[in-house]
């Protein structure tokens, strides 16, 4: 039920500042000494950072006869397409975990978000008896690691019926998340009363209310937590490889990992599945990458 | 009237809770009873359930490969851990000093914690391929990296720590940033050099932020598969990577003894919610450095 990709029991992070604002932290200006070291640093880490993508690029586009003679660093001479076709011809059809992954992103974003919306008002701004008992079990929840979740899940889903099925795949995820509903009961809190009783007094129902007050005032939290569930979800792993068999309902990490075993050796080709893997997620952070980098530092997703 | 409005507002409240009350209840509180259950029973998935009482539990604890799994575990969690959190702060040192380009570095530096662990686990896999990997290319060495018992779970350990150190200097830097600029100006007035502000002046007031960043590590390096299961299948040479998570999926989904690795999955919960109360412990008793 909880993203994947957030740990349990997260604190909330101590202190999260706009991290797009850098201040400085000493006034005036350090020696250059000091400043070509600091460089030095920081394009090592650079370097390291980035090469395993580029190396692992560079033999995507290189054919398995280079790969086979040439050392592993060599540029590819001639830069080939061939892994990609052959990735996504008809028989292996990298499409279909591609189609797949994408369905199930977006039932989890929108099932999630939508949910956990509703019952992050329902914390914030509506009175009723259980109501602080409730969220104190929400909160609790928060400490059930998926690893614990994982082999009930598997046996009472397979029980229904329900393996490997595209509901086994979203079930789990799609009624929200604790965690998403903490953030939003916390953003909804500070949400001023006049807005909301002067709608009421316009005659505005709950769900009126929800959908043209506090939702556009919402709209940072609601992008922060798309991005985390989009990018847990894509890269979601150890669920889909357990409720799924055989390949119609692989996902992209599943179908990645199924031709690494398969293809052993084969690494133009799998490199190829691992470009793919990262494309729309790099690209997603490329035109993102503030709100993704501060949506990090507010939830603390992981 | 007034109380009938307030029970129509109870009801709306209960109504907007209903869809997540049921995801938590079938999803992650149902299966807390279930894995409960299983742990008392033997099943293999296709013969009936056979209640066993607690001889799982005394299996598991007999159970060398479980064992061997806390071990690997811990020995994991020690390598990745202090190497991060150093590393980490180091660079958001280097990237909080105000010089131009930082806020380019810092992005750069966070890609690998988007992508796919599973995916980079892939990648690594070749970078650490004997024959026709980037690694011995690079150093023109002919190691096995990942077959060699001593080499395997250092190289799976730096690939967790070269994912997850761009996360953790990114609240390092939050945290640097947030340390009030007369503090460090006072510091200087008393003539306090760079190496000394930093173990006397920033390091102690960075204590939430290590903190929140050593019990998230914590958690997550307890549970680690994706990129272990890329790296290493079927736990490594010798068992040399099989952590627990690994071990709870090779139990269950390998060797079919849901019960045994339902015990497997309790004594982990178990961990990490120790690890979680030690936390709050900690939190409620924090220093706060209030200078107004």
């Amino acid at each position: 039920m909880t993203s994947p990709k957030l740990t349990p029991a997260q604190p909330l992070p101590p202190s999260t500042p706009d991290l797009t604002r850098q201040r400085r932290i000493r006034p005036g200006r350090p020696r250059a000494a000091a400043a070509i070291g600091t460089y030095l640093f920081l394009v090592a880490g650079f370097l390291l950072t980035v090469s395993p993508f580029v190396l692992s690029l560079m033999t995507a586009i290189k054919t398995p006869g280079q790969f086979a003679s040439e050392p592993a660093l060599s540029l590819p001479s001639p830069v080939t397409g061939e892994n990609f076709l052959q990735l996504f011809s008809d028989d292996r059809n990298f499409w279909a975990p591609i189609a797949v992954t994408a369905q199930v992103v977006v039932v989890i974003v929108v099932g999630q978000l939508g949910f956990s919306v509703l019952a992050g008002y329902a914390f914030a701004r509506i009175e009723f008896r259980l109501r602080d008992a409730l969220f104190w079990v929400y909160l609790a929840t928060l400490m059930v690691p998926q690893v614990v979740t994982i082999i009930p899940l598997y046996t009472v889903l397979s029980q229904l019926g329900l393996r490997n099925t595209f509901w086994a795949l979203v079930l789990p995820f799609v009624f929200g998340s604790p965690y998403a509903i903490f953030l939003l009961r916390e953003y909804f809190r500070f949400i001023p009363e006049d807005l909301i009783s002067a709608a009421r007094l316009d005659g505005a129902g709950t769900l009126r209310i929800l959908w043209s007050i506090v939702l556009p005032l919402s709209r940072p939290i609601l992008a922060t937590l798309t991005i985390i569930t989009v990018v847990s979800h894509w890269n979601n792993f150890l669920w889909p490889l357990i409720i799924t068999s055989g390949r119609t309902w692989q996902t992209v990490t599943v179908a990645t990992a199924g031709l690494q075993s398969q293809y052993n050796g084969n690494w133009t080709l799998v490199m190829a599945a691992t470009t793919v893997a990262f494309a729309p997620l790099l690209v997603l952070f490329a035109v993102f990458q503030k709100n993704i980098i501060s949506s990090i530092a507010i939830t603390g997703f992981k | 009237m007034a109380s009938k409005r307030a029970r129509r507002e109870a009801g709306i409240g209960y109504l907007l809770l209903a869809p997540s009350l049921f995801g938590i209840l079938a999803f992650l509180i149902f299966p807390i009873l279930v894995v409960i259950w299983l742990s008392l029973n033997s099943w293999n998935l296709l013969s009936p359930a056979k209640f066993v009482g607690l001889e799982n539990f005394v299996r598991v604890f007999q159970d060398t490969a479980f064992l061997r799994s806390m071990t690997v575990t811990v020995l994991f969690v020690l390598l990745v851990i202090p190497l991060q959190t150093a590393l980490g702060l180091f660079s958001a040192t280097l990237l909080t000093r105000g010089l131009p380009g930082s806020g380019f570095f810092r992005v750069i530096y966070v890609i690998p914690w988007i992508c796919a662990p599973l995916a980079l686990g892939v990648v690594w896999k070749w970078i650490f391929a004997p024959t026709g990997g980037a690694l011995n290319a690079v150093l023109g060495t002919n190691t096995s990296w990942l077959t060699d018992p001593a080499l395997a779970l250092p190289a799976v350990a730096a690939v967790s720590i070269w994912s997850q150190v761009g996360y953790v200097t990114l609240f390092f830097m939050a945290g640097l940033s947030a340390i009030p600029a007369q503090i460090l100006d006072a510091a200087r007035i008393d003539g306090s050099g760079p190496w000394q502000t930093f173990w006397l002046v920033k390091l102690p007031l960075l204590r939430p932020t290590m903190f929140f960043v050593l019990v998230t590590g914590i958690i997550s390096s307890f549970q680690a598969f994706d990129s272990i299961y890329a790296l290493t299948p079927n736990g490594g040479p010798q068992g040399t990577t099989d952590v627990i998570a690994t071990r709870i999926y090779g139990e269950a989904f390998q060797s079919f003894n849901l019960g045994r690795a339902s015990v497997m999955a309790l004594v982990l919960f178990v961990l990490l919610v120790a690890v979680t109360l030690i936390q709050q412990l900690y939190f409620r008793k924090r220093i706060t450095y209030d200078l107004s």
